[in-house]
């Protein structure tokens, strides 16, 4: 397939296809529709599972009970509804199944706005369910990546038995761009899915789905299994990149859109002689933390941005350790800060510098 | 250029852009947003640059502000067809989903009327002739009006070269070929635009307003 030009919601449907999803499972809102229109016309025609819910919450759970039947299976909403959700992924993380869960951040909080934002952070990386888990999230910054990603994102799931999150703004679903869906992916040793309730033909006995352990043995085994599991996940599956990094004046830390407008504000910072890194953190948990040992000796600050105000902040706050003086430039309600307020951000950076 | 043009199409054809371009360069009195499918990268962003440009906006009620969801026009969309001293261009909404809302139109269709058809080739669902067709058939039967002309906005945006132009307007030609239907403008965007290079129809050079510089 040649590039075409896509939509980020549509690149997210196809994406989807062409990594083996078996069925979807969601409810509309917007800026995220495009994603279960596409689907809705595909998944039917090609003997697969499309069902509008009648509710983010019904869905969330059609997709817990076809992971537990082995699909290939996800669900794609944006803030309130993935806030709907919460109760269902921690009930899939519990029962060790894999799925996709695509969120189209937009403003909050509550019904906020339907433009974009990144204001969900917090909600991906930390959730709303109950118990020790975690959601394996990413968070492309271009739809080139958001394909990648998509495509990876149900074998990351099926390898680990964990949900996996791609997280984009609303920005991402809605915008256009030249892309290509056949570049190649990691590939992983899959096996067979001998844990599912599909039957009792290729095994003998009983699989049960579950996530109740009523017995505190039990309980703090099936646990810490989850943890030696993340901690897995932590140790292959933590993603960044480093942009412009040998030995910076500045590093902005920035994630999706926002590292895009980033790289646009160090070419402005350049003409004034001033060298300014990107720490682009891919994968949020797990978060890169590694990646801020890497910041050469002559940094003066780190400057984080992002369309909230300030919630991947603490992750930094947390990786910086207080070696170097922390800045936070971010704006909310649907805009998205130009390249040069950045600009200025960095140039001013005491004044926007976070004392804690 | 008609008093009234109707722009209609695909999802991210272009619509918008080209309807934009086309009000200031043709100087209208005004540009009409009814995209009420779309939440983001809507023409009525613009309302106060073209202002400046003495270009008149309509779209949802002040009540409604400019980043409503709501699928809801205001009565003013029809003062351009009733006041017959104007010229103006309506920008709707992508696919048949979108272009629906023109039946509401039908009895101002006459000779002083374009329902023109945004077609961009290397999107993923209008990337051949017979995908082309098939979606002017599902606007035209949702709208309820013919589609009376084309307007060729083949690209990829910053990836775009010269073969993609000349790719564009073959598939396009043969699309207007079979249907009988005149490709009306080939748009294209300013950084690309040579005039030795020969379009079908009138060349649209292209600025784009809608899309941030640094995407």
């Amino acid at each position: 397939m040649a590039k075409v030009l896509m939509k980020g919601n549509e690149a997210i449907a196809l994406a989807a296809i062409k990594g083996g999803c078996d069925a979807f499972f969601g409810y509309p809102i917007t800026p995220q529709n495009e994603i279960p229109e596409y689907l809705s016309k595909y998944m039917n025609e090609h003997g697969k599972v499309f069902v509008q819910a009648e509710s983010e919450v019904a869905a969330i759970n059609m997709v817990y009970g076809a992971a537990g039947a082995g699909a290939r299976v996800m669900t794609s909403s944006s803030s309130p509804g993935i806030a709907l959700k919460q109760e269902g992924i921690t009930y899939i993380a519990g029962a060790k199944l894999p799925c996709v869960i695509v969120s189209v951040m937009r403003g909050g909080p509550g019904l906020g706005s339907i433009q974009p934002s990144q204001s969900d952070y917090n909600q991906a990386t930390r959730g709303g369910g109950n118990g020790d888990y975690h959601v394996i999230c990413f968070a492309p910054e271009t739809i080139q990546e958001t394909i990648d990603t998509m495509k990876e994102a149900f074998d990351i799931a099926d390898y680990y038995r964990n949900p996996v999150m791609v997280l984009v703004d609303g920005l991402i679903g809605q915008m256009m761009e030249s892309v290509d869906f056949d570049r190649p992916i990691k590939q992983r040793f899959l096996p067979p899915k001998d844990w599912a309730a599909s039957g009792t033909k290729n095994h003998p006995g009983r699989n049960v789905i579950n996530s109740l352990y009523l017995e505190p043995k039990d309980l703090e085994e099936h646990t810490l299994g989850l943890h030696k599991k993340y901690q897995s996940v932590i140790q292959n599956e933590t993603r960044y990149e480093m942009i412009n990094m040998e030995d910076p004046d500045y590093v902005i830390v920035a994630y999706g859109t926002m590292s895009r407008v980033a790289r646009s504000a160090i070419e402005m910072l350049e003409k004034k002689k001033l060298k300014v890194g990107i720490i682009r953190p891919i994968s949020l948990w797990p978060f890169p933390k590694q990646a801020f040992k890497e910041i050469g000796p002559n940094c003066k600050g780190i400057l984080v941005s992002e369309m909230s105000l300030g919630q991947m902040l603490q992750d930094v706050q947390i990786a910086n350790k207080g070696r170097l003086p922390i800045a936070f430039y971010g704006r909310v309600g649907g805009y998205v800060p130009e390249p040069e307020e950045l600009y200025d951000a960095i140039l001013n950076f005491k004044k926007w510098e976070v004392l804690d | 250029m008609k008093r009234i043009t109707f722009i209609v199409g695909h999802y991210g054809s272009g619509k918008s852009e080209v309807a934009v371009n086309l009000a200031i360069q043709k100087k209208v009195d005004y540009l009409l947003d009814l995209d009420i499918v779309n939440p983001y990268f809507r023409t009525r962003e613009l309302t106060q640059m073209l202002k400046e440009k003495n270009i008149e906006m309509i779209s949802t009620t002040p009540l409604n502000g400019q980043y409503g969801d709501l699928p809801y026009l205001s009565k003013d969309v029809f003062l351009p067809l009733i006041k017959k001293d104007c010229q103006a261009i309506y920008d709707l909404g992508g696919n048949d989903a979108g272009a629906i809302i023109l039946r509401q139109f039908s009895e101002h269709i006459d000779e002083s009327v374009d329902v023109l058809l945004v077609v961009n080739v290397f999107r993923e669902q209008t990337q051949s002739i017979d995908a082309i067709i098939k979606q002017i058939r599902s606007i035209e039967s949702a709208c309820g009006i013919p589609i009376t002309g084309l307007i060729n906005n083949s690209h990829l945006l910053k990836e775009t070269v010269k073969a993609d132009l000349v790719h564009g307007d073959a598939l396009v030609k043969e699309v207007s070929k079979q249907l009988h239907l005149p490709i009306v403008y080939t748009a294209i965007h300013a950084n690309l635009y040579d005039p030795s290079f020969e379009v079908s129809g009138e060349a649209l050079v292209l600025k784009l307003y809608l899309r941030k510089s640094w995407l």
